[in-house]
């Protein structure tokens, strides 16, 4: 932005020197220039005289002056975010112009070096941008990445948990790594901002086998959805090449809002909401027979007489579904901004408070936002932004997901529990144990805690300095750091009295953690923008470092055999403490060149070189290379076809890198200790000091197309991604000592397509429809793998139930179990996938006579497949709903294999709706006065109807959290809900 | 202006580039959570080898559970009733599935049992390498390292009937041998061991827990590796040399049938519990007596109410039933004999039939008996006859110990087992794990 105006203003300065040389039918045109919605001045409009370079910009009470070469003439206005329009001029005139919000986006400005950008119209990438009216405008959102959901192409985004505060595993274009990292890299205002989970301890009550059972939620959900202006996801490697060996995965650029100068703009809202379990999967249709015939001759008569009594003392059975997952949770959300400034500084200031209670009792989250981002024009030398943000979330998640013998998990425990068994307390508070349970869910509920609590301080800085201006070159310094800080409190709680605590069992569990991590990133870039063949040619150059540094230390305490009633870790007999800690560093070089002859032809060439403290060799530096090419049909002068507006032909080339994650180069020892000496016992994983990092390259190529002034716009792109020396976690041959290791094993590739159909149906005064559909595949396959298949470890529970199992020539995610199917012996046998066929998002928005704004968004998943471990649990409980048909009867003599539990996961889902209605400028001027600008509500919902034959509570479900390869594998997860809102928005 | 471009220029690029220029060339990376393995493999300090044994006699407690419960419930001595649906499934073989070779029960002990393995072949290797101890330590250490490789090597045959000898290496592991080829070297690392432990000296250099109290000079250690030399060789087949090697091991007819080195545990950190205790009462986590052991157990056998009781409520799981639960330990932390006098008794009588020392066999029973309040042996005096009453005192006194499924196995007896549900099937070794089949 600033480098055009500074640009254009030079150009006017040699506009005002050299015109009144030319003797021609020349005059002065002046004119103010307004917002479409808000009747507000906007400065900062780009004039010109169309055909050439004689321009001017809007001062800030939208004011501008041109002297028009000749007459007749048209005047281009164009601003970043508005739809370019266009005047045309028979003689010196006075103009009145009003500028549209841009719809089409095509003139938006995207991302694509990392201190420079590019017209969305000139990109050679299929770079997704998501706008705060795509993110929040149809309903409310409590995490950035469950807002995400179904509007970018290309991406696949699971909710590992349906508790509040999310758990969510963001995947673009695939998989792109087995076992290290495949959440992409999430940069907020050009701060690495770290997306980790963070395990609390509580598989030591629950009997979780590791971190990744807990159900944590990730860390991106400390940011709030509301403050952010746009994303940007670069989703192969061919867009991400910028970013190196922190790439591979894809990145997801996340702006926040920002001041813009004129009048001081504030604006309040507020949701109200309710939150309800999505769907019921009901209570087995149990009778008296049923129940003697089902618990066998031995127990059989025993339950029969128990539920007869149920019966006979309440008419029914206890729907334990209900009473746990019954809930309605209560959503709040309030947000106060205030934005304004002028042409030195601006300011966005925020706040917001969300409060949500899940479809559990007892479970919630809520999160305070701050932000503050000032710009300040410092010089014509020096400019800054700045952007501060604190954050501080709580969430209460309970217990849900994989367990062994804690009683804690209620997926778990209610497989187990039958309906006629009473499990409330006596008037005394004392709750019955679960006869054929671990736990009691409803003392869990009551009792039991698993909490966290996030302090956040996430901070950007960037000075740009323009060196040089002159009326061809321009070079600048910027010079930009971040620091991410994360305070991250656990706390697990369960009292001495829960079942599987009494003495003298463990007698109650308190695990409190301390976990903090610090990420600081720092870059310096020299940008040169040059214009060359009398300014047909723009050349920018950028050179630059960057250098990032993370730190983490977790401090896990836990306390077992507890003081009666007492929750501090203090009060009880045997402790234990672990520590991690991790400290990496990444340094890297960069270049890029990016050239673009008069909008036709735009080309970019770059390299990046980097280093890692996280790879065998820590200063070896590893090369990625890119290179891309769009062609602008449409202007080249050749261009007849009226109706087309835009036929762009791009390809692109990039690679990436992904370093081998913390500890991968150790072979360690551990503390093992009996008696009172401490012993030193190898850990069981091997390291591998000569691990290199993973790297991806990736060829896109697509089109554009955009019909009658791109009110109908066709994207269409095609990618092939490969990626080399894979990092596996491979099971060692135990006998070793070692049972697994992670090093460079094998490579895979990802290929897809990607299609985007957007129109304007309608576009007039009292209605408007626009309309977008996204539709996408993926298909990965393991290319090659040095080492015999293996089954995945730290995901899903070995062959005998299902796993993802790696194996050349196949999918990266396809599900195996061992069977005989062809009766020639059990061996690992293929019974499904977890990839999706294809996916497809489907929105529409209308705007009626401008005042009511209907939204709605659709979500199809075709084809997928899960495991459904949960049905296994229930059909050994004997509590399957189904399980008094005769399909239920018959799985249940089936054999407790893979083929048993594979389940067709695609879905189709209403995923998003609204209806909003804003009040007419002069229904708010009479009642409010001129105080209040707008006013705004409408109510809306998320999930609200979905259409799947997956049997479990969601399709889209994790037993193992985000990171990784570990999607569709179900265990007593949380169930997912539907949400609806009442939202208020007044701005001032 | 030039100037100022200049000044500027440094102001913003030059300095903190150099910063960070100099700032980027990265140390060499430790590990900030533990030691490294190739750190105690070269000049070892005495305090580094020792951590190592306490690292060895904790580890051996790895895969205790797992043995006593997955092998356990194959041999009908016990059900694991808890969350883990393939304890009632898999492991009794139901309808039809076979044993997964790559699942909690067949990994568990395999991994358990050579990550202590491993922990002594670095002892070894370390012991190589350094100069911190004497020749009298060293063999210490290595009578000390070897015993308790064989006592692993044993229970590794146990549950799978084969193991990997020559591990060492993680590059280049050995083959999978066959049970006797396992036993045979077994019974040479005990030799070697005793050979160490007599040039060892009065003490060690080391100290081992307090499991291990009356046996923790090399003397008295060697009446372990004695004892487990006894093991061996009836394991082998190889009666006299059992008696020979158990007349130099701790074994007392008339002592206390208890004696003998102990896992202990403990409940801190970077300590193991003791898994085969489960919480009387319990639901969700418990282990239920298998019926026949209740109904076969001789009228007025102590063991019986010792190990076991009823429950409050009987429990039932996945078409499994069963009135009594665990009694064997008390609390998780309560200790788990490597082999216990009772034990040697049991092995004298196998050796002393094996020798066709009947009436020595019959002696030895009656002493079990008689601790268990039964009578003296009324039976037949025939090897056959006294082999039956032989596994059924081992069946009673060692019950849930991981010993049933080895001994019907050996003695080809495993298909007498009870078939609970129609369709269960009966194992008796446990599957190699998947990745060492590569």
């Amino acid at each position: 932005m600033k480098m055009k105006q500074t640009f254009w203003k030079s150009v006017l300065f040699l506009i005002f020197l050299t015109v009144p040389l030319l003797i021609a039918a020349q005059g002065t045109v002046t004119g103010k220039v307004t917002e479409g919605s808000s009747g507000l001045p906007l400065p900062g409009v780009n004039v010109i005289v169309k055909g050439t370079a004689t321009g001017a910009i809007t001062d800030i009470d939208g004011d501008f002056e041109l002297l028009v070469p000749s007459f007749p003439s048209t005047l281009v206005f164009s601003s970043l975010g508005y739809a370019t329009s266009e005047v045309k001029l028979t003689e010196p005139t006075v103009l009145s112009v009003t500028m549209e919000e841009s719809a089409t986006g095509l003139d938006e400005v995207v991302v694509t070096g990392l201190a420079s950008s590019v017209k969305r119209q000139n990109l050679a990438n299929a770079v997704s941008t998501v706008s705060a009216q795509e993110l929040v405008g149809t309903t409310s959102q409590s995490t950035v990445d469950g807002a995400l959901y179904g509007k970018i192409p290309g991406v696949n985004i699971t909710a590992t948990s349906g508790a509040p505060g999310g758990g969510f595993a963001l995947r673009l274009r695939g998989i792109s790594s087995i076992n290290g990292n495949n959440q992409p890299l999430i940069i907020v205002d050009g701060v690495y901002y770290n997306n980790v989970e963070i395990p609390s301890g509580l598989r030591f009550a629950s009997g979780a086998n590791r971190g990744n059972e807990e159900n944590s939620s990730n860390r991106l959900a400390d940011l709030d959805p509301n403050d952010i202006q746009n994303i940007e996801v670069l989703k192969g490697s061919s867009a991400a090449a910028i970013y190196g060996q922190r790439g591979n995965a894809g990145v997801v650029l996340i702006t926040t809002k920002r001041g813009k100068s004129g009048k001081t703009k504030i604006s309040f809202s507020q949701d109200l909401g309710t939150n309800k379990i999505a769907k019921r999967l009901g209570v087995r249709p149990w009778t008296a027979e049923s129940v003697e015939s089902a618990f066998g001759p031995v127990d059989g008569p025993g339950e029969r007489a128990l539920f007869e009594a149920t019966m006979a003392a309440n008419g029914e059975l206890y729907d334990f579904e209900d009473i746990i997952y019954g809930n309605t949770g209560f959503i709040t959300e309030t947000r106060l901004s205030a934005t304004g400034g002028n042409d030195k500084t601006k300011f966005y200031v925020g706040g917001s408070y969300r409060d949500e209670e899940g479809i559990i009792k007892n479970t919630g989250f809520d999160r305070f936002s701050l932000r503050t981002n000032i710009d300040h024009r410092i010089s014509n030398v020096f400019d800054f932004t700045s952007s501060t943000s604190y954050t501080r979330s709580n969430s209460s998640r309970s217990f849900t997901g994989n367990e062994n013998e804690g009683g804690l998990s209620y997926g778990y425990t209610l497989a187990y529990t039958r309906p006629w068994i009473n499990l409330f307390p006596d008037e005394n508070g004392n709750y019955p144990d679960n006869p054929n349970a671990a736990g009691n869910s409803i003392f869990v509920r009551d009792h039991a805690l698993n909490d966290d609590t996030n302090d956040r301080l996430v901070q950007g800085m960037t000075l740009n300095t323009n060196l040089l201006r002159t009326d061809t070159d321009r070079v600048k310094i910027v010079t930009s750091g971040g620091l991410d800080y994360l305070a991250n409190q656990t706390y697990v709680y369960v009292p001495e009295t829960h079942q599987a605590q009494v003495r003298p069992g463990p007698g109650g569990f308190i695990a409190v953690g301390k976990n903090n991590f610090t990420q600081l990133n720092t870059q310096i870039i020299g940008v040169w923008n040059k214009e060359a063949m009398n300014g047909a040619l723009d050349l920018t150059t950028q050179l630059g470092v960057a250098y990032l540094y993370q730190k983490s230390n977790l401090v896990n305490s836990r306390g077992s055999l507890l003081a009666a009633g007492q929750t501090s870790v203090d009060q009880s007999v045997n402790q234990v403490i672990d520590q991690f800690r991790s400290e990496e560093k990444d340094f890297g070089y960069f270049g890029q060149i990016e050239g673009n002859y008069k909008d036709q032809i735009i080309a970019t060439l770059g390299y990046r070189m980097d280093k890692s403290s996280r790879n065998g060799d820590p200063n070896e530096f590893h090369g990625f290379p890119k290179a891309s090419l769009a062609i602008n049909m449409a202007n080249f002068d050749f261009w007849s076809i009226e109706s087309i507006s835009q036929l762009k032909l791009r390809a692109a080339y990039g690679e990436t890198g992904s370093p081998a994650s913390f500890g991968s180069t150790f072979t360690s020892l551990g503390a093992s200790i009996i008696g009172i000496d401490i012993g030193q016992s190898v850990v069981g994983s091997k390291g591998d000091p000569f691990v290199k990092p993973e790297t991806a390259s990736e060829l896109e190529f697509g089109f554009d197309l955009g019909i009658f002034d791109n009110k109908l716009s066709f994207e269409a792109t095609y990618y092939d991604k490969k990626v080399k020396d894979l990092i596996l976690t491979r099971a060692l041959p135990s006998s070793s000592g070692f049972t697994q290791e992670t090093t460079n094993l094998g490579d895979l590739k990802n290929t897809g397509v990607e299609l985007a159909l957007r129109a304007f149906v309608f576009d007039n005064e009292n209605f408007k429809w626009n309309t977008s559909i996204q539709w996408y595949k993926n298909r990965s396959e393991i290319t090659r793998l040095a080492v015999p298949a293996f089954a995945q470890p730290g995901a899903g529970f070995g062959l005998g139930l299902g796993t993802f199992y790696i194996q050349e020539g196949q999918s990266a995610t396809q599900l195996v179990g061992n069977l005989n199917l062809d009766g020639t012996g059990t061996k690992p046998t293929k019974v499904g996938d977890v990839e999706p066929d294809f996916q497809m998002g489907f929105s529409n928005n209308f705007t009626i006579y401008k005042q009511f704004d209907v939204s709605f968004l659709f979500n199809w998943k075709k084809g997928g497949n899960n495991l459904n471990l949960t049905t296994f649990l229930s059909d050994l409980g004997l509590v399957t709903p189904d399980l008094e048909t005769e399909e239920g009867k018959a799985r249940l003599l089936m054999p407790a294999n893979a083929v048993r539990f594979v389940e067709p996961a695609g879905y189709f889902r209403l995923r998003e709706a609204s209806i909003h209605y804003a009040l007419t400028r002069n229904t708010v001027n009479s009642v409010f006065g001129n105080a209040v600008e707008g006013v705004r509500f409408g109510v809306s919902g998320k999930n609200l109807f979905t259409i799947s034959d997956y049997s479990g509570y969601d399709p889209e479900v994790s037993v193992n959290g985000g990171t990784g390869l570990s999607t569709g594998i179900e265990v007593g997860s949380y169930p997912s809900s539907r949400q609806f809102f009442f939202s208020l928005n007044v701005n001032f | 202006m030039k100037n100022n471009i200049k000044t500027l220029a440094i102001m913003t690029f030059i300095i903190p580039l150099f910063s960070l220029m100099v700032s980027c060339t990265f140390d060499e990376v430790v590990d900030p959570n533990g030691p490294s393995v190739d750190g105690v493999l070269k000049n070892a300090s005495k305090g580094q080898l020792n951590e190592l044994v306490v690292g060895i006699e904790s580890t051996s407690r790895n895969g205790i559970g797992n043995e006593a419960t997955a092998n356990g419930v194959m041999a009908r001595e016990l059900y694991l009733f808890n969350a883990e649906p393939r304890n009632t499934g898999d492991l009794l073989g139901k309808a039809g599935i076979p044993l997964d070779n790559n699942s909690f029960y067949s990994v568990g002990s395999w991994n358990g049992n050579y990550r202590c393995i491993k922990n002594i072949n670095l002892l070894i290797e370390a012991l190589a390498n350094t100069d911190a101890v004497n020749e009298t330590e060293k063999n210490g250490y290595l009578g000390f390292a070897k015993t308790m490789m064989a006592e692993e090597l044993i229970q590794i045959l146990k549950s799978y009937g084969k193991a990997r000898l020559d591990v060492a290496d993680p590059e280049n592991l050995g083959p999978i041998v066959e049970f006797n080829e396992g036993m045979a070297k077994v019974r040479a690392l005990l030799d070697e061991g005793q050979q160490h432990l007599s040039n060892a000296g009065n003490s060690f250099a080391f100290t081992l827990s307090n499991g291990f109290i009356g046996f923790q000079e090399p003397s008295t250690f060697s009446e372990f590796n004695r004892a487990w030399a006894g093991v061996a060789a009836v394991y082998a087949g190889d009666g006299n040399a059992a008696l020979t090697a158990l007349s130099d091991s701790y074994m007392d007819m008339s002592g206390n049938l208890k004696i003998g080195p102990k896992h202990i545990f403990g409940l801190g950190g970077g300590d193991q519990a003791n898994t085969v205790f489960k919480v009387p009462n319990l639901n969700g986590d418990q282990i239920i007596v298998h019926d026949s052991w209740i109904a076969d157990a001789e009228a007025g056998d102590s063991r019986v109410a010792q190990k076991s009781a009823p429950r409050l409520n009987p429990a039932s799981q996945d078409g499994l039933n069963g009135t009594h639960e665990t009694r064997l330990y008390e609390s998780a932390t309560s200790p788990i004999d490597f082999l216990r006098n009772e034990e040697l008794i049991l092995v004298y009588a196998e050796a002393s039939i094996l020798a066709t020392n009947l009436q020595d066999a019959e002696d030895a029973l009656n002493v079990i008996r008689n601790s268990a309040n039964l009578p003296n042996y009324s039976g037949a005096k025939t090897a056959d006859a006294l082999t039956a009453e032989m596994l059924k005192q081992r069946r009673y006194s060692l019950w849930s110990e991981n010993h049933r499924m080895f001994d019907l196995r050996r003695y080809g007896l495993s298909n007498t087992l009870p078939i609970d549900r129609a369709g269960d099937q009966i194992f008796n070794t446990m599957p190699i794990p998947l990745p060492e089949t590569y």
